[in-house]
């Protein structure tokens, strides 16, 4: 089995200079402790032997030492900084590029506030990580190590002790992980729940308005936030236990260790500036040492989010190959051979489906709702991929395609136009970043809508509000018409394309799309069979297959399912 | 000063929220501290017990006076966890509170609010905002309030060991705490505007997830991600004042500590030299204030962070204090109703979506209309002409400048929103459906219906069929974007919600125009058999669909 990549890991890696750098200073800064710690135990024994104390002769030591404590402290904490937004930077991109790679399916299955949320509360949590749970590991390590030595060289024994007594704590806290782990993944779904219905809110509000549903979604989140509490409650009983525990096992040791040194004292073994000296360590080695598993907990806490993370960056990417053309040789642009595919495993929309398109062709699907002819345009964008059959775009299998090159063939009017919340030129410009104000304008022009633009307040630099809100849906599949003639791709994918039209401009866009379609391959999917009438080929889609093709006189004259569909018309 | 001020007056109003509720989760703070403070005194007492008994060589009173720190401290652990569980469920529970306040406004806003904000922008304050904020409730507080409470525990004890080497370190750690107030505002300024980045990313983010086929299908997705990161970028390059800071706040912290240690040491053998103090009260008061330095660091630590995190709470208030959309309409004339027959009368209506807008700017202008119960109207015009405003002005989603509306024979000025729309059951043009199955979206329309009410609906709207042939008929979810259900299909399914409403008026806004003939054909047919039962007002454009209504207003 291969190994899974693990990105954060590797990005934690890749900056690891500056953890080495804060760990560095940590280790200095503990040593600093360490030193002035053994000068005055010593100091203590000489007073205790009946000697006069000096403080002025220790003086300039130690304040060169408390500057050096500042110095590294601050060092040691922009280390730690950069470090923590470097790899939490690249980490945020990294997962936004994924975003626009990952299979167009996952994001479909995926409730989108829930990858919002995701983002947003897993990222913090993950800067959380990097910007105090990893600086906490390494200074505890680092003064974990440092005292040992220094505990070891006051009494072995001492030390030997401490050895055997904490690792009970890592044994116990070890156990409580799981747990508490567990528990909090079932606190984040729930917030997750509560975003949720915010998002649904937001998304549904003119009907949650027009239905007078305010009460009803309050009562719904009431609902959740009382599980949110319930969650709560039984979360921090589960935590406190761990506290409780954790406290009195950090407990036991530093009782037995001061028992044992006053023993040593009482028999001579150890002095009692040595005494001294180790009550002071003992209670920042216990610190380090029981924290240390802590640290871990709290590690694994953030992993939950970093594993949520990683789930997203570890989707398939959309398959992508190297073509960037196609077979020259080929006239046929477009050929979908014996297709089976379904959204889910179990119920197959298209099923055996074949249609062959040739350059400069025509060609109109048509059929029932549901029958599968958007699923028919997911597949030719390469937004899915077929289950079975063979797809062809110029000649060329579309796995072999680079994707990017492929969708640049391909200019599609969907029946959901989405807007970007900026200007009605950037939308435009959308379709070609490097069109000029007068393309963009000609492009308008031939969609109709340049005029309508022009009496706008601030023309094309007005902002067209979220999902294009301030414009009627006719409006709004003329921008996207616009944007499809500047991108001028070889072959335009129409959906519904004069459905969300108005009465007055109907024919004015018939007019331009026939402009457009001119010397353009075209598939058009149609629900009004009078605009279909001209088309060289007309596919009807019946059951995930074409159930006949024609022309629409020859299709009449058959008197088959197309027959029907023109008779209910 | 002011600004301090308005920080206090920031944190109260923040726990305000609370309500009396915020006394016992005071109140649970106060006990937490006092209890783990005393855990903290009795690991103190055994260091002197130890250290003053060592020399001594006496066994059996030590062995007696560790029992009796035992189980002080063991008392005084249970009892913290007791309260530490009070707290943890209040500080969840105002969570819930808070964030049931935000969805009630988040769906009260203005109409026009959400069609001129990025719903990524609410969502980021909802998500984000709303996280941090109960942040201070869950632990930044705590973290601020418990050191604190703890240091005066503390103080207590180490006073009576030895007054003179206490006023030293109050000295010095006062030094350090002046550091950290220094740095305060600076870290707010500095994460206030980390959090306006933030929202930009999370709306750069949310265009992606939103428009993704767009992205997709032209080069031009690439710079949403480009845009992204390079907000990325900004985000990290204004982190740095944030690790610069902290860099101050670390230094001061740690740096004042060492310091402490070896002046404590210094001093305390001075004075023990001198017959001030013992030995064994030297490191007595040592182990507090181990515990005294930790938590009087963490004050300074942590209240730069409370403070911080005020500046989401902030935020939150002031989205709370967005207004809300009005309960009754404005700009409305008085005009005598009575014994109107009409089910809709609209007079003198003047609207524009920019107030400010000069008259002969108005997109609608001295408009009237009048539908008559029973009728069939079909509205119909140009795109951009103000059919679908119409429609929003019939929902009462924004104010006319002037005129009068009368629904059913009665002015709407004498009803509430509510009551107002209880009359009109509204069919969009992008049928949404949302989160949950198909039975729970129908019902939608009316609470209280019954499964056969809902089956009768949906037959009415000719939905019945197609549900039940789903794999899980009326259990399937309908979901986000309703993917697997056929625009035609939502649409019916959005029908029967309004059926089921129940209103004597229906009005639907372009329902048909993104349909397919077959589905526009089910659709009309369900209306057909509406048609007596209600007033139907179809905006439309559709010759199939006009054909329809009894009488068509062109506009």
């Amino acid at each position: 089995m291969q190994k899974r990549k693990r990105y954060f890991l590797r990005y934690m890696l890749q900056y690891s200079y500056f953890l080495l750098g804060g760990t560095v200073c940590a280790c200095l800064l503990h040593f600093a402790i360490v030193w002035g710690n053994s000068v005055i135990s010593g100091v203590i024994d000489q007073m205790l032997a009946g000697q006069e104390i000096i403080l002025r002769d220790f003086m300039p030591g130690f304040l060169l030492l408390m500057f050096a404590g500042f110095a590294l402290a601050f060092i040691k904490q922009i280390f730690f900084g950069i470090y923590c937004v470097r790899v939490s930077g690249i980490y945020r991109s990294c997962v936004a590029e994924k975003l626009y790679r990952v299979e167009y399916a996952y994001l479909k299955n995926e409730n989108s506030a829930t990858v919002i949320n995701k983002l947003n509360a897993d990222i913090a949590e993950t800067e959380n990580l990097l910007s105090t749970g990893v600086p906490q590991i390494i200074m505890d390590v680092a003064a974990l190590l440092i005292y040992s030595v220094y505990v070891g060289s006051l009494n072995l024994g001492l030390l030997l002790l401490i050895l055997v007594t904490y690792p009970l704590v890592f044994w116990i806290a070890g156990k409580m992980v799981k747990k508490i782990r567990t528990l909090t993944g079932t606190y984040r779904v729930k917030s997750d729940v509560m975003t949720g219905i915010a998002q649904d809110v937001l998304s549904g509000i003119l009907v949650l308005r027009s239905f007078g549903l305010e009460e009803h979604f309050q009562e719904k989140m009431h609902q959740a936030a009382a599980d949110l509490v319930d969650n709560e409650e039984k979360r921090t009983r589960v935590s406190n236990n761990a506290m409780l525990v954790r406290k009195l096992i950090q407990w036991i040791p530093t009782i037995i260790c001061a028992v044992y040194a006053a023993l040593l004292v009482g028999r001579g073994a150890l002095s009692v500036g040595g005494l001294l000296a180790f009550v002071v360590t003992l209670g920042r080695l216990a610190e380090a040492f029981v924290g240390i598993p802590f640290d871990f907990v709290e590690t694994a806490v953030s992993m939950v989010s970093i594993r949520r993370i990683e789930e997203i960056l570890h989707m398939p990417d959309e398959a992508c190959g190297t073509q960037t053309k196609g077979e020259d040789d080929s006239n046929v642009v477009i050929s979908l051979q014996d297709i089976c595919f379904g959204y889910t495993e179990e119920t197959l929309v298209l099923n055996g489906l074949s249609l062959c398109v040739k350059a400069g062709e025509h060609i109109a699907l048509v059929g029932e709702s549901g029958g599968g002819k958007s699923t028919i345009f997911h597949l030719l964008c390469a937004f899915y991929q077929a289950q079975s059959g063979s797809y062809q775009l110029y000649g060329r299998e579309i796995s072999d395609w680079d994707l990017q090159a492929a969708r640049d063939r391909l200019a599609l009017v969907s029946q959901d136009v989405f807007l970007f919340p900026t200007t009605v030129a950037e939308n435009i410009a959308y379709g070609n970043r490097d069109a000029t104000r007068e393309e963009i304008v000609e492009a308008c022009k031939k969609a109709q809508i340049h005029d309508f633009i022009m009496t706008l307040p601030q023309g094309y630099q007005t902002l067209v509000g979220e999902r294009g809100a301030m414009l009627s849906g006719g409006q709004k599949q003329r921008i996207s018409i616009a944007r499809a003639i500047l991108k001028n791709a070889p072959v335009l994918l129409l959906d519904e394309p004069t459905s969300a039209i108005d009465v007055g401009t109907e024919e004015l866009i018939q007019n331009a799309l026939d402009h457009v379609m001119r010397g353009r391959t075209c598939i058009t999917i149609a629900h009004r069979l009078s605009t279909v009438q001209n088309a060289d080929c007309i596919y009807v889609v019946n059951d995930g297959k074409i159930a006949e093709c024609g022309t629409h006189a020859a299709l009449l004259a058959a008197n088959g399912v197309y027959a029907k569909l023109y008779e209910r018309n | 000063m002011k600004k301090n001020g308005n920080t206090w007056k920031l944190f109260l109003r923040t726990m305000r929220v609370m309500g009396k509720r915020g006394i016992l989760y005071l109140l649970a703070i106060v006990m937490m501290s006092g209890t783990f403070a005393m855990f903290g005194v009795f690991s103190a007492l055994l260091m002197k017990r130890v250290v003053d008994l060592a020399p001594t060589g006496d066994l059996r009173r030590l062995g007696i006076t560790i029992a009796g720190i035992v189980a002080g401290g063991v008392l005084s652990l249970v009892c913290y966890r007791f309260f530490a569980i009070i707290y943890n469920v209040e500080a969840k529970r105002v969570y819930g509170v808070l964030y049931e306040k935000v969805l009630d406004l988040e769906m009260k806003l203005p109409y026009s609010y959400y069609e001129t904000h990025h719903s990524g922008e609410i969502m980021s304050k909802v998500s984000y905002d709303l996280g941090r904020m109960g942040d201070i409730y869950g632990s930044r507080l705590r973290r601020t309030l418990m050191p604190f409470l703890q240091v005066l525990v503390f103080l207590v004890p180490m006073f009576f060991l030895s007054w003179q080497l206490t006023l030293c370190l109050i000295a010095v750690n006062g030094i350090m705490f002046a550091v950290d107030m220094a740095v305060t505002e600076p870290m707010r300024e500095a994460s206030r505007s980390l959090s306006e980045i933030n929202s930009g990313m999370t709306q750069r983010l949310s265009d992606l997830l939103q428009g993704m086929e767009q992205a997709r299908m032209y080069r031009a997705g690439r710079e949403t991600v480009t845009a992204y990161q390079e907000k990325n970028d900004l985000y990290v390059k204004k982190t740095k004042r944030v690790i610069w800071l902290s860099a101050c706040l670390e230094s001061s912290s740690r740096g004042f500590e060492l310091m402490c240690l070896l002046v404590f040491l210094l001093l305390g053998v001075y004075f023990v030299q001198k017959g001030y103090t013992t030995l064994g009260a030297l490191a007595a008061i040592y182990t507090l204030y181990g515990n005294f330095s930790s938590q009087f660091l963490q004050v300074g630590q942590y209240f730069p962070q409370l403070v911080s995190y005020l500046a989401y709470a902030q935020n939150i208030f002031d989205f709370l204090e967005e207004e809300r959309e009005q309960e009754q309409m404005d700009g409305l004339q008085d005009e005598d109703s009575s014994g109107s027959e009409m089910a809709v009368r609209m007079r003198d209506i003047d609207f524009s979506y920019d107030t400010a807008k000069a008259e002969n700017a108005l997109l609608l202008r001295r408009f009237c209309m009048d539908i008559r119960m029973g009728e069939c109207v079909a509205i119909t015009g140009a795109s951009g002409c103000g059919k679908t405003t119409i429609s929003k002005l019939l929902l009462g989603l924004y104010p006319v400048q002037n005129g009068c509306i009368c629904i059913h024979g009665k002015n709407v000025a004498d009803m509430t929103k509510q009551e107002w729309r209880q009359k009109i059951a509204y069919v969009p043009q992008e049928p949404y459906l949302f989160h949950g199955s198909i039975r729970e979206n129908i019902r939608m329309g009316r609470l209280d219906a019954s499964e056969e009410e809902i089956i009768e609906a949906a037959k009415l709207a000719n939905a019945h069929d197609f549900i039940i042939h789903l794999e899980n008929g009326y259990d399937t979810e309908a979901g986000e974007r309703g993917d697997r259900l056929s625009g035609g299909q939502r649409q019916r399914i959005a029908i029967a919600r309004a059926i089921l409403k129940g209103a004597p008026i229906m009005l639907l806004d372009e329902a048909t125009s993104a349909l397919d003939n077959e589905s526009e054909q089910l659709v009309n047919d369900a209306m057909k058999k509406l048609q007596r039962q209600m007033t139907i007002i179809m905006i439309a454009h559709r010759p199939s669909t006009i054909a329809l209504a009894n009488r068509v207003v062109e506009m």
